[in-house]
């Protein structure tokens, strides 16, 4: 990437890619997807900084790999639709400078 | 060694500040300690804004300012009121410090690795499910099909404490309690940094940022600088956000970087690190009401042992000093005869003694504070406007009263405006 990529907005994904993670071969959140339909905010969508939940076509979809490990979703989520463990054996997000 | 054969006075759940240096104070007393991370290796999960405290670090360890990773002493404070392009900005300056700039990455390793040199086992790569009871007591961790076992636990495992919830010993957070941090480290050099802040050698700046910044959101934002890069981030609450943020959260925090006032701070960087974490903020009702059962003492952010007072955050030293006073409440349980309850509950008294839970009250009001939307909206607005009256001069410079009349005229009456001060005043 450019030097002078703080002077633009960047895409998440482009941001992500600056972390380290060591992703676990298996799911350590999992989304009963069929609660999303009756929750009006879907406040995941918005508030996972990692950018996990997106919508496609009406559909809640879901994918662990860019997971920070925050917590939010688990907690914002008002379904209780998200379960939500650590990853095991050091697996997850390794973060270096934070 | 291994670990599940051998029986441990104290397991330690957490390699974080407040984990760590209650595995230290223990081992250097000659406890048989296990810290457990659930890491690749201590920090590799922790994140934080970016200053540290140190007097509560330097009663803990010896030489402390000599040893830790500290990268740059805050001898500058900004506390900036934003409105749109317009900015009013408090700073104080002086040669001394209070408190410095770190990762907690790598202050977490170095915690870590004094709790090991003091005799400590560290294992990293362990996530533990749940706690192990016994009799009603707490007698050690479960981690997948194994039993870790040891007469008392510290459960410091963070601020989503899933062992703690699985355990049944604290309700699951609700978006009420927390704020959500997020953080972009930006990578530039010593000299940069020297030269675009105003700084000098190791000198460092905390700037604190409210108002437009989180366009509407109650939260706050900040900047630190590091050795050579900046730790720039936004803090928002999570029960506000869930209706008021309203698209992808990341835009908020690229919208700060890319502000026409930081962004020429920052213009030779390129991003290192993208990090997120979940915040204490309503710390009275986080905040078990015994940080202590049989078996069990509870430190760090799983406590909810964090204060933000709005021009600044503290948790590492809260944590840090929590962790302390645990190891020092196991040491008294040992010389008791056991870790009941009844031993355990003067790790409460510790914390009632201590800065910790005095400052903890002291505060405890500012939390409803926080969110009052004329406090992170109107006011800074106000300020700026005031400002402006007073420093955009063509011909004829107003009085003071004059601008402040103004500036609030049709957005705010003397009255509501006095009660706030006078509120702000009572609660910070």
């Amino acid at each position: 990437m450019s030097t002078k990529e703080v002077r633009k907005k960047l895409r998440i994904e482009d941001i992500l890619n600056n972390n380290v993670w060591d992703v676990d071969y298996e799911a350590h959140i999992i989304v009963d997807t069929s609660k999303c339909a009756k929750c009006e905010y879907k406040p995941c969508v918005r508030l996972c900084p990692a950018e996990c939940y997106t919508m496609v076509d009406d559909k809640v979809l879901f994918s662990y790999e860019g997971c920070l490990e925050c917590g939010t979703c688990r907690i914002v989520c008002p379904e209780e639709a998200i379960t939500w463990r650590y990853p095991p054996s050091g697996r997850g997000i390794h973060f270096r400078f934070s | 060694m291994d670990a599940t054969s051998y029986r441990f006075d104290v397991v330690v759940v957490g390699a974080g500040p407040a984990g760590s240096s209650a595995a230290y104070t223990l081992a250097k007393r000659g406890f048989k300690v296990l810290l457990v991370e659930r890491g690749r290796s201590p920090g590799a999960k922790n994140m934080f804004g970016g200053r540290v405290y140190v007097s509560p670090l330097k009663e803990i360890y010896p030489d402390f300012e000599n040893k830790a990773p500290i990268h740059r002493w805050v001898t500058r404070e900004k506390v900036s009121l934003v409105d749109g392009d317009n900015m009013t900005t408090l700073e104080y300056e002086a040669r001394n410090s209070k408190s410095f700039t770190t990762y907690l990455t790598q202050l977490s390793g170095w915690m870590a690795k004094q709790a090991e040199e003091a005799g400590a086992l560290l294992l990293n790569e362990i996530t533990v499910d749940r706690l192990y009871m016994e009799n009603g007591f707490v007698r050690g961790i479960v981690v997948g099909e194994e039993v870790l076992k040891a007469d008392v636990v510290i459960d410091a495992e963070g601020i989503n404490r899933l062992v703690l919830e699985k355990s049944g010993i604290v309700p699951r957070l609700k978006p009420s309690q927390v704020a959500l941090g997020i953080k972009e480290v930006i990578k530039l050099s010593v000299e940069e940094i020297n030269t675009n802040f105003g700084l000098e050698g190791n000198e460092g700046l905390a700037w604190i940022l409210m108002g437009d910044v989180t366009k509407g959101v109650p939260g706050g934002a900040f900047i630190y600088t590091n050795r050579d890069s900046v730790s720039l981030g936004l803090v928002v609450y999570l029960e506000d956000a869930i209706y008021k943020v309203n698209k992808h959260i990341s835009n908020y925090i690229e919208e700060l970087r890319l502000h026409p006032l930081l962004n020429k701070y920052i213009k030779e960087g390129r991003i290192m690190e993208y990090s997120s974490h979940l915040i204490p903020e309503d710390i009275g009702s986080i905040m078990p009401p015994k940080p202590y059962y049989n078996g069990l003492l509870i430190a760090g952010d799983a406590a909810g042992f964090l204060l933000n007072l709005g021009y600044t955050y503290r948790g590492v030293d809260f944590a840090a000093y929590s962790g302390y006073l645990a190891a020092k409440a196991v040491e008294y349980g040992h010389d008791n005869g056991g870790y009941n309850e009844e031993n355990l509950s003067i790790y409460k008294k510790y914390l009632e003694e201590s800065f910790i839970l005095k400052q903890l009250k002291k505060f405890k009001d500012v939390h409803s504070l926080m969110k009052k939307e004329r406090l992170f909206e109107l006011y800074p607005s106000l300020a700026n406007h005031i400002a402006r009256e007073l420093f955009h001069i063509d011909y004829e410079s107003p009085k003071i009263l004059e601008a402040i009349k103004k500036a609030k005229e049709g957005r705010v009456g003397w009255f509501t405006l006095l009660r706030d001060l006078y509120e702000v005043s009572r609660k910070i």
